[in-house]
């Protein structure tokens, strides 16, 4: 007890000495700044203290950082270069918070053209961080300069603070084009890779000109390994938006391409990083055929004899990957998947053994099972779910092996983890019920014996749904309600309510068990969480009138529109109070959850979308979002409010134009029964001129009837 | 100490530091002012607008000055403010060929000698009425008058014709404000 209370102490001791620190205190200790002569030691200190509260979260308000921040000005005329270093430091972090931050501009381009190479690229970051729009003439000359620098660090320095100004001001880049080019000749490795990240950035909307990038480049032979990385993304992303572009033909058109012809090429280059980048961009091509891959995977399989562990475990993970997709084309490295299953490192053996579970046969599940199982408990969530996600397959594969994998299941279900995992086991569970009807008994034994102790109720609110769903049917159901009311008296409201209408599931499939259920919803309607209190009076009524088609349609038959939808129209029903009742039947049906299936689909076959490194990844909007896009619009057209039916579903917005024109145009769709509303949406962006006409011309080639009048040309200026 | 410091101060070997801010309009030559007064190994070649300010050392006579070269770009005077209270002389440029914006210089000089941190303090002011080569440049008297110096009773001015591009003049005005500084630091 003693020796722990020392080692307490200790620890507090060589704490972190920043502790304590108070706002106020410290940018009252800033003022040390303005003494003369400067103390570089001390000041040194006390912009680390200054740091630390920002980076901690603290919040500087207006006049305070400014205040901070001009007094960190006057540290300019010491010559200690630690100190110097910490002010462009304090710079970068004030420039966002402080105003009048332009004030250094001229001592940081001083310090960026001066002799001293510590202060040059740390000066150039500092100088883009203080600089906007408006002032970049003023760096502009130096900018071009620094560019081109000799000096490889002022180079990169240079062209990744461009990178982060293209964030505020796209367009100022384009100036600097060709200075950008030059310096992806450079020799350095780094300024080369940061010059093609920011080619790539400019032009990354142009498709020809990236085309013509990579057409220059791939011949070009650069020395960076990193900008070859870059530049197989780029020469994927390419081929996949080409591929996109020309669906449907039957043979890929980009097997023997210049651009595949690269790759291919790449698997040859003398850096490890490159051939790996490479191979794991073809094995993700899409619609990739075996004669393609063969090369890519050889290489992988290389990697996996290889003494780093790094190779061995990117090697073993892409394959994993591979194996959802092409089974076939990893079976040839089974061999040194087996011997990787004795590695010493759990993380590559988890991912080799389910590999091999993915690409063996029948007979050898037993055994890898058995090996997996030794080890399980070591390795982390992560790849507990690598193995999970195996596992599933594997059981969909054999559905005979159900009883072995299934007691797996179950046993790691009991053990330690986080919700993720436990999800993705009773996913799994619930798959094997779905899709084989043996296992069906066992599974929903597993799961009751899991929720008796589960601490995630979002799990337990699907289990006791699947209960309900599934218990009924089972061969003796009587078993499932003590599992069930055993919730009820222990959990949580939310728990406590899907308890109740699983119950009341079970009374309306199961007559014998009628009277038996009915007792327990008079108990149930006792509760003291309301939620529970009225479902239980609910499903008690309604099976007390022992009206079949009540029950038929109240308690077996779950609710079929849309819900967001419903949400909506209660909203403006109770917003807009009519004489008449509210109408279900004007709700969309929803559409049954196909998004799972496809969901699923996309994660069996190991595909993610290619992002390039820099790109930003666009998220298409959420359904709410383009559904709100009709309510604006019914709003503003009163006759298109007044359409009969209720919309069935409305487009993302489709671009008709190229984006970055003087104009771009939207269209949207809006589905309803009888009607098809095509909205037509157009900004420009052409300051100080407003399109005078504007004129719609749609070839239909089906001959819709066209009900729509007058034109409501709306040019919104912008 | 302070007894050491005293001793070193009389006999005049103690190195003593000052702060000076450089102001004036856009263009009245602050910093190609500052540039000659530097050591030849710090001098540059082609002096560009000032943006924000340039802080600079240079040695007068035993004395270390750092300058604060500020802008004197418009919408950038009112950041000259900052930096009035911790200095302890002002050298103000004028363009003595400048007579449209002599108004102006005598605005931003009034607003600077009723400033809070300046108006209390008796510091001493060296004008430097610069680019005094050019034909129509204005004396240094009808500068005086013009900018009405002569109301300045509180502080030690002084007023020198300058170039600063030969360094014609500099040489007496430095010797005034090291003078004029070392006086108030006794």
């Amino acid at each position: 007890m003693a020796f722990k209370r020392d080692k307490k102490e200790e620890e507090e001791g060589t704490g972190n000495p920043f502790q304590n620190l108070d706002k106020t205190a410290v940018l009252q200790e800033a003022r040390t700044f303005n003494d003369t002569p400067v103390n570089p030691k001390k000041c040194t200190h006390i912009l680390t203290k200054i740091l630390y509260l920002i980076n901690q979260g603290e919040q500087l308000g207006t006049q305070e950082a400014t205040d901070a921040f001009f007094a960190m000005t006057k540290l300019f005329q010491s010559k200690d270069v630690i100190l110097r270093r910490m002010v462009y430091l304090g710079i970068k972090e004030l420039s966002n918070i402080a105003e009048d931050v332009i004030i250094v501009t001229s001592s940081l381009t001083k310090d960026m053209t001066g002799k001293e190479d510590l202060y040059r690229a740390a000066a150039i970051r500092a100088l883009c961080s203080i600089t906007d729009t408006t002032m970049i003439q003023a760096i502009e000359r130096y900018m071009k300069q620094a560019i081109v620098d000799r000096n490889a660090a002022v180079s990169s320095a240079a062209v990744v603070s461009i990178f982060h100004m293209t964030k505020h001001s796209p367009d100022l880049v384009k100036r600097w084009v060709n200075e950008v080019q030059e310096a992806l000749n450079s020799e350095n490795v780094m300024v080369q890779y940061h010059a093609l990240g920011l080619l790539y950035h400019i032009r990354k909307s142009d498709q020809l000109a990236v085309t013509k990038l990579v057409a220059k480049l791939t011949k070009m032979n650069m020395k960076s390994p990193y900008a070859v990385c870059m530049l197989i993304r780029i020469v994927c992303k390419l081929i996949e938006d080409q591929n996109s572009a020309s669906a449907g033909d039957t043979s890929p058109p980009w097997s023997s391409s210049p651009l595949f012809e690269f790759l291919e090429s790449c698997l040859r280059h003398k850096s490890e990083t490159v051939v790996y980048e490479a191979a794991h961009a073809i094995v993700n091509l899409r619609r990739t055929s075996a004669r393609e891959l063969a090369p890519a995977v050889s290489v992988l399989q290389l990697f996996c004899s290889s003494p780093k562990p790094v190779l061995r475990f990117a090697a073993v993970r892409t394959l994993n990957k591979v194996a959802i997709s092409h089974p076939s084309a990893v079976i040839a490295c089974n061999l040194d998947l087996e011997n990787m299953i004795s590695d010493s490192n759990r993380s590559i053996a988890t991912l080799a053994i389910t590999t091999l579970l993915k690409t063996g046969s029948e007979s050898s599940v037993d055994r890898l099972m058995k090996q997996i199982a030794t080890f399980v408990s070591e390795i982390s969530d992560e790849f507990k779910i690598v193995v999970v996600e195996a596992i599933r397959s594997l059981c969909l594969k054999f559905p005979r092996k159900h009883a072995v994998l299934m007691n797996f299941l179950s046993a790691m279900l009991r053990d330690e983890g986080g919700l993720e995992y436990k999800a993705s086991i009773a996913d799994t569970i619930i798959t094997i019920i779905e899709e084989n009807p043996e296992a069906k008994e066992t599974g929903l034994a597993h799961l009751c014996e899991f929720i008796e102790d589960c601490e995630h109720t979002s799990l337990a609110v699907r289990i006791l749904h699947l209960l309900g769903k599934e218990g009924p049917r089972a061969k003796q159901p009587s078993k499932y309600i003590r599992f069930i009311y055993n919730r009820v008296i222990l959990e949580n409201a939310t728990v406590r309510a899907a308890a109740v209408t699983a119950m009341a599931q079970f009374g309306a499939l199961c007559p014998q068990l009628l009277d038996n259920v009915q007792v327990l919803l008079a108990r149930c309607q006792m509760d003291s969480d309301d939620e529970v209190r009225d479902r239980a009076t609910y499903y008690h009524s309604i099976l007390a009138s022992q009206n079949k088609q009540l029950v038929q349609e109240y308690i077996i038959e779950p609710l079929t529109v849309s819900i967001p939808s419903l949400e909506r129209a209660l909203h403006t029903y109770n917003v807009h109070p009519s004489p008449t009742p509210f109408d279900m039947s004007s709700i969309p049906l929803a559409t049954v959850v196909t998004s799972d299936v496809t969901e699923m689909a996309d994660r069996l076959s190991g595909r993610t979308p290619n992002s390039i490194g820099t790109g930003t990844i666009e998220t298409s909007p959420a359904v709410t979002r383009v559904e709100s896009y009709y309510e604006k619009l019914s709003a503003a057209l009163p006759e298109i409010a007044s359409l009969p039916g209720a919309l069935f579903k409305s487009s993302t917005p489709v671009m008709l134009t190229e984006s970055e024109t003087e104009y771009v145009v939207r269209c949207i769709k809006h589905s309803f029964p009888n009607h098809l509303i095509l909205q037509l949406e157009s900004d420009q962006y052409i300051e100080r001129s407003a399109a005078g006409k504007c004129y719609r011309s749609i070839r239909d080639p089906r001959r819709l009837r066209a009900t729509q009048g007058d034109p409501h040309s709306k040019v919104g200026l912008q | 100490m302070k007894l050491f410091g005293k001793l070193a101060n009389i006999l005049g070997i103690k190195k003593k530091e000052v702060k000076v801010l450089i102001l004036g309009l856009n263009n009245s030559g602050k910093s190609t002012l500052v540039n000659h007064l530097k050591s030849e190994e710090d001098k540059v070649q082609t002096i560009i607008p000032t943006v924000g300010l340039n802080i600079e050392k240079f040695k007068y006579h035993n004395v270390q000055f750092t300058a604060f070269d500020m802008s004197g770009h418009g919408k950038y005077r009112d950041l000259w403010e900052h930096y009035y209270r911790e200095c302890e002389g002002i050298i103000f440029v004028i363009d003595s060929s400048d007579t449209l914006r002599i108004a102006v210089v005598r605005d931003e000089l009034d607003t600077l000698l009723q400033h809070p941190d300046i108006v209390t303090r008796k510091i001493p002011i060296l004008f430097f009425a610069n680019k005094m080569d050019l034909r129509d440049s204005l004396s240094t008297f009808k500068i005086v008058s013009i900018l009405g110096l002569e109301r300045i009773d509180d502080k030690p001015w002084h007023i020198c014709a300058s170039n600063a591009l030969t360094g014609d003049g500099l040489q007496e005005g430095s010797e005034w404000i090291t003078q004029a500084i070392c006086e108030l630091l006794k």
